[in-house]
């Protein structure tokens, strides 16, 4: 399979370049295996989508990128390392509560807390210490201006983040995982809830984000990917079997699995 | 070339079935009327004449409906990747038969007005360059229809044998109108025949070049001949 990827040499020597590098994952829940022998690196400051069938170790990898799939009894990664800023994040150095500040993540239902929209964005911040007034008052402005959202609830930010419509409440999760400045924002399936005119907000919102954060976005709409990803990582049955750039994926793809894939011919 | 695996929407495989059987029987249409076309040229045919003239409405139609299916397919089904290029070389496919349809009907609209005239051994020199075209244009099709990368990549070399022998048959017609006399308009009506099959050719080519595109994803136009390359590479695929 690792013909079509970057090498073992090549991910070890573009650390500098790139936000997480991923080499040679296994990963299992109990003695089921979901990912095997994942190698490939995510650049900085880009969008990378990870797309495949259903059940294919794409949101598992995901959920590896800020170990949230530690909280999954049984689950864990048998193989392989994944290093950001050149760091392995299973390390014990590694506090996974901090990990999971630098790489924030948006799920595929927005989640609002039932609190206000302010408390929503400013709950990040004051558990990572902000306690001034003022200072929150601006990183709550900053997160949902960055969000695409200011407009829209800045007179009503007392009121509940339930009264707000689906799009906004997942553009309001996503001021809420920027607000505690990540590097790495990680998104499963964000719009699959949202319809069109909200599903393009948020690629407007997420396009915008690629200035300053590094993105990984699983998705299973196809034109999502094409429509706002530079990279694009093709899943089979737990192997990656193509990553490449997204035009090159979709115009010229180099296996006949991705091919049967994104042409809609995979059964 | 391997099959396709049936797409998981069989209305999808359906319409592209549609969209190249129309491209399939316009191009046949084509090649007709081509051959209508210089027949009546060279066996004073004014009724072939007057058929290619005629059918050339049934060309633009298919055109239209070639436009028409791939426009419903790129909206209702967003293809990508060589169902994409399928899509977009068929419609371009289909400009190319459109013009070289035309230039049918302007052979046989010069051959019906050189039929009210006594006739000319030189309308003979049409022939050689007729059949240069005839067979580059049916090989243009055989590399779209069959995916053939190498073929189609081959056209714009072999284009230049039709090139050569239209300018020699343009050196001995202005020979013969420099000569002067009576017969100076047949020779032009013959001059604009053999400009047509010429065009002919640049039309093949584009197609062989679309069909490099459609089966290798490669655009070959406006760079230098890369058939040689595209052929070995071929053979490295088939090894």
């Amino acid at each position: 399979m690792h013909d079509m990827v970057q090498s073992r040499e090549e991910v070890k020597t573009s650390f500098a370049n790139d936000a997480i590098q991923i080499d040679g994952v296994d990963f299992c829940y109990g003695s089921s295996k979901a990912l095997k022998d994942i190698s490939f690196n995510v650049p900085a400051g880009e969008i990378v989508a990870l797309i495949g069938p259903s059940g294919c170790g794409k949101s598992t990898l995901l959920r590896c990128f800020n170990r949230m799939n530690d909280l999954v009894p049984g689950a864990r990664v048998t193989a392989g390392s994944i290093h950001i800023d050149g760091v392995e994040i299973h390390s014990p150095e590694v506090d996974p509560v901090e990990l999971r500040r630098r790489v924030g993540m948006v799920f595929q239902k927005s989640n609002p807390f039932p609190r206000t929209i302010y408390e929503n964005v400013a709950y990040g911040p004051r558990l990572t210490g902000t306690t001034d007034k003022s200072e929150l008052d601006g990183i709550v402005e900053g997160a949902l201006r960055d969000s695409a959202l200011w407009n829209e609830v800045k007179d009503r930010l007392h009121e509940s983040a339930f009264g707000l419509s689906g799009g906004q409440q997942q553009r309001l999760c996503i001021a809420r995982t920027i607000a505690v400045r990540p590097e790495i924002v990680l998104m499963d399936e964000p719009c699959s809830a949202l319809d069109p005119v909200a599903t393009a907000k948020v690629e407007e919102l997420i396009l915008k984000l690629k200035e300053d954060y590094t993105i990984v976005i699983v998705t299973h709409n196809m034109q999502q990917a094409t429509r706002i990803s530079d990279r694009t990582a093709f899943f089979y049955l737990g192997e990656l079997v193509e990553f490449g750039e997204t035009s090159q994926i979709f115009t010229r793809p180099r296996r006949r699995e991705t091919e049967d894939y994104v042409t809609g011919r995979f059964g | 070339m391997e099959p396709k695996t049936p797409h998981i929407i069989r209305e999808f495989d359906d319409a592209f079935g549609k969209l190249g059987k129309t491209v399939s029987v316009m191009a046949s249409q084509c090649l007709l009327n081509l051959e209508r076309a210089i027949t009546g040229l060279m066996k004073r045919d004014i009724d072939l004449c007057r058929a290619v003239i005629a059918d050339d409405n049934d060309i633009d139609e298919a055109e239209r409906n070639i436009d028409a299916f791939g426009l419903e397919i790129l909206v209702r089904f967003h293809p990508v990747a060589s169902d994409l290029r399928k899509v977009i070389t068929s419609m371009k496919m289909a400009a190319n038969l459109e013009r070289i349809s035309d230039h049918a009907v302007n052979i046989s609209k010069r051959a019906r007005k050189m039929l009210n005239k006594p006739e000319i051994p030189e309308t003979q020199l049409v022939e050689p360059v007729y059949k240069l075209a005839d067979r580059l244009l049916r090989d243009a099709l055989v590399s779209f229809t069959d995916l053939d990368a190498s073929l189609g990549a081959s056209l714009r070399e072999r284009d230049q044998e039709i090139d050569r022998a239209h300018k020699r048959v343009i050196a001995t017609l202005s020979e013969r109108i420099e000569e002067g006399g009576e017969l100076t308009e047949a020779y032009l009506h013959l001059i604009f025949v053999v400009r047509s099959l010429e065009r002919i050719g640049d039309l093949a080519v584009n197609i062989g070049e679309d069909a490099v595109f459609l089966d290798r994803a490669e655009d070959i136009r406006y760079t230098k001949s890369r058939s040689g390359q595209i052929a070995a590479e071929d053979d490295e695929d088939d090894s």
